[in-house]
């Protein structure tokens, strides 16, 4: 049931929150087993959250938006009272949380329900989720392949409808190539736009926070809810709420495709998948987003040195507590040159400079989010373009490039497409700016016409 | 111009900024500092000039709201 059901039907007093509590609860002890998405579920602090909304409901009083609606975050969100892992054994020796994280409590202010944390690869460096520590996270159309990551828990939790909202991170790709794989949507918005407070750091310089749904109207209430202005993030870059709607349609959208650098380094569905919505659009203009390999690049080496720089003391202590799948790139991070780091950042300026150009002739920019659907868990190597490459860092080919200049970007799953394995697979509707607005509009639109929607795995309740 | 050597590279840069590296995690550091080379390579060919600022600015504080 979608959150907007759910809170509809909570705020009318014909469901009682603690009843939707409970089935939530039992169902994800029932089931989460096959998936491993939650690493820690908050059963007391959720009951005691729907209890409150009820009374509020018999009250009179208004409970909000997300009227008993469960939730659960990355397990890099604060929550008050629980270790915030980061998906690190590491972390385990840290004290509780004293506070919620900002967004936290903006789902909490908006009447939600917290069930608990989620799974992710080790500080969010990764595209997998194949967790040393916690063991990986499960596809939910194909237990035997990944979820992606960074915020492979949150993407699994939604797909296989454990909870229909979650939040992730997304640094380098980790809201949107786990959308893309779990076949759900998830918006990464504009960097600054959203508060990162009481978030685990990853990448100050390139850190978002944002949710994810199974549709549309989930995914915008969600959205709404979490805006709200924060002194303590330096890095938010406040213009007051600017609450999105789905409807306006989207003609007078003008839509290019992105070609170059994100018409190669994949596979043949994820090809398939932007024309597929390139031609339920009629949008026949090809563009191409200039340096999106330097851009990559960049983002490359700001991640190996930022996230490296903030685990130093560590890596010099313990430095075999980390996941090896983790360990060795930030032990190299910590040893680059600063000339390679700072040359990124200007770069990275430059980047920046070139992609606004092309909003002037566009609102909304069409490229994939993964090269291709899923891989097996454990999987190292795959052949793209005649060579074989490492399948887990080229997972961020065509997110890298976009989270490097900060573009707010709405992964959408694509309908129709024939996949291997009938594996889900998505596509990044990237905007100006700020204009998150056009990107849910165009979302909705391409939700209404059947192009995009987010498919029910078999495997989730058989 | 010398090769770089990113072996040779990653012992004295380790000492230099005192991170102890194990000859066990040396092979998996070596070949992400070649990587992280390529990747320097590509950067290296954007065009700047003094101009170009770097990307994340400092501020000294929000100012609060009216």
């Amino acid at each position: 049931m979608s959150a907007a059901a759910l809170a509809a039907d909570i705020r009318a007093g014909r469901r009682r929150a603690v009843e939707v509590v409970e089935a939530h609860l039992a169902d994800i002890a029932a089931r989460d087993a096959r998936f491993n998405a939650f690493t820690e579920v908050t059963a007391a602090r959720a009951r005691a959250e729907a209890v409150a909304v009820d009374a509020a409901v018999a009250a009179g009083r208004d409970p909000g938006p997300l009227a008993g609606v469960p939730v659960a975050v990355k397990n890099l969100f604060d929550l008050e009272g629980v270790v915030t892992l980061a998906g690190a054994k590491i972390e385990r020796d840290s004290p509780p949380a004293r506070t919620d994280a900002f967004l936290v409590r903006k789902l909490r202010e908006a009447g939600a329900v917290m069930l608990g944390a989620l799974n992710m690869d080790e500080y969010a460096y990764g595209f997998t989720t194949e967790n040393a520590h916690f063991g990986p996270c499960h596809n939910p159309h194909d237990l035997s392949r990944i979820a992606g990551g960074s915020s492979g828990g949150s993407a699994a939790a939604v797909a296989a409808g454990l909870v229909p909202i979650t939040l992730g991170s997304d640094t380098n790709g980790s809201i949107r190539v786990p959308s893309s794989l779990c076949g759900i949507w998830g918006l990464k918005p504009t960097y600054g736009r959203l508060s990162r407070r009481g978030a685990f750091l990853f990448v100050g310089a390139l850190d978002h926070l944002g949710p994810f749904a199974r549709d549309m109207t989930d995914l915008a209430l969600a959205y709404n809810a979490l805006q709200g202005d924060d002194m303590d993030d330096h890095a938010q870059a406040w213009r007051g709420v600017e609450p999105v709607s789905l409807e306006g349609g989207a003609e007078d959208l003008r839509i290019g495709i992105l070609d170059d650098h994100f018409a190669r380094n994949g596979h043949a569905e994820a090809f398939a998948a932007v024309a597929a919505v390139a031609r339920a659009l009629g949008a026949a203009r090809h563009v191409t987003l200039p340096d999106a390999a330097i851009g990559r690049a960049a983002a490359f080496l700001i991640t190996m040195a930022e996230g490296a720089n903030l685990h130093l003391p560590n890596l010099r202590a313990r430095p075999d507590d980390f996941d090896p799948g983790t360990r060795d790139r930030f032990l190299a991070g910590a040893l680059l040159p600063a000339t390679w780091v700072q040359q990124a950042q200007r770069a990275r300026a430059a980047c920046r400079a070139k992609a606004l150009a092309l909003f002037e002739e566009f609102d909304v920019l069409i490229a994939p989010a993964t090269p291709y659907v899923a891989p097996p868990i454990g999987q190292e190597m795959i052949e793209v373009d005649g060579q074989s490459i490492p399948v887990r860092p080229n997972l961020g080919i065509y997110t890298q490039p976009i989270s490097c200049i900060g573009l707010p970007v709405i992964a959408a799953p694509v309908a129709g497409v024939p996949t291997p394995g009938n594996l889900p697979i998505g596509v990044q509707l990237i905007g100006a700016p700020w204009a998150e607005d056009k990107l849910f509009r165009l979302a909705a639109h391409l939700e209404r016409i059947g192009a995009c929607r987010a498919p029910t795995p078999r495997s989730a309740h058989a | 111009m010398p090769e770089f050597d990113p072996d040779a590279y990653a012992r004295q840069a380790a000492a230099a900024v005192a991170l102890p590296l194990h000859e066990r995690h040396l092979p998996g550091v070596v070949m992400n500092l070649a990587l992280a080379a390529r990747m320097a390579g590509l950067v290296a060919q954007m065009p700047l000039t003094p101009a170009d600022e770097a990307a994340p600015v400092f501020t000294a504080g929000r100012t609060p709201p009216k």
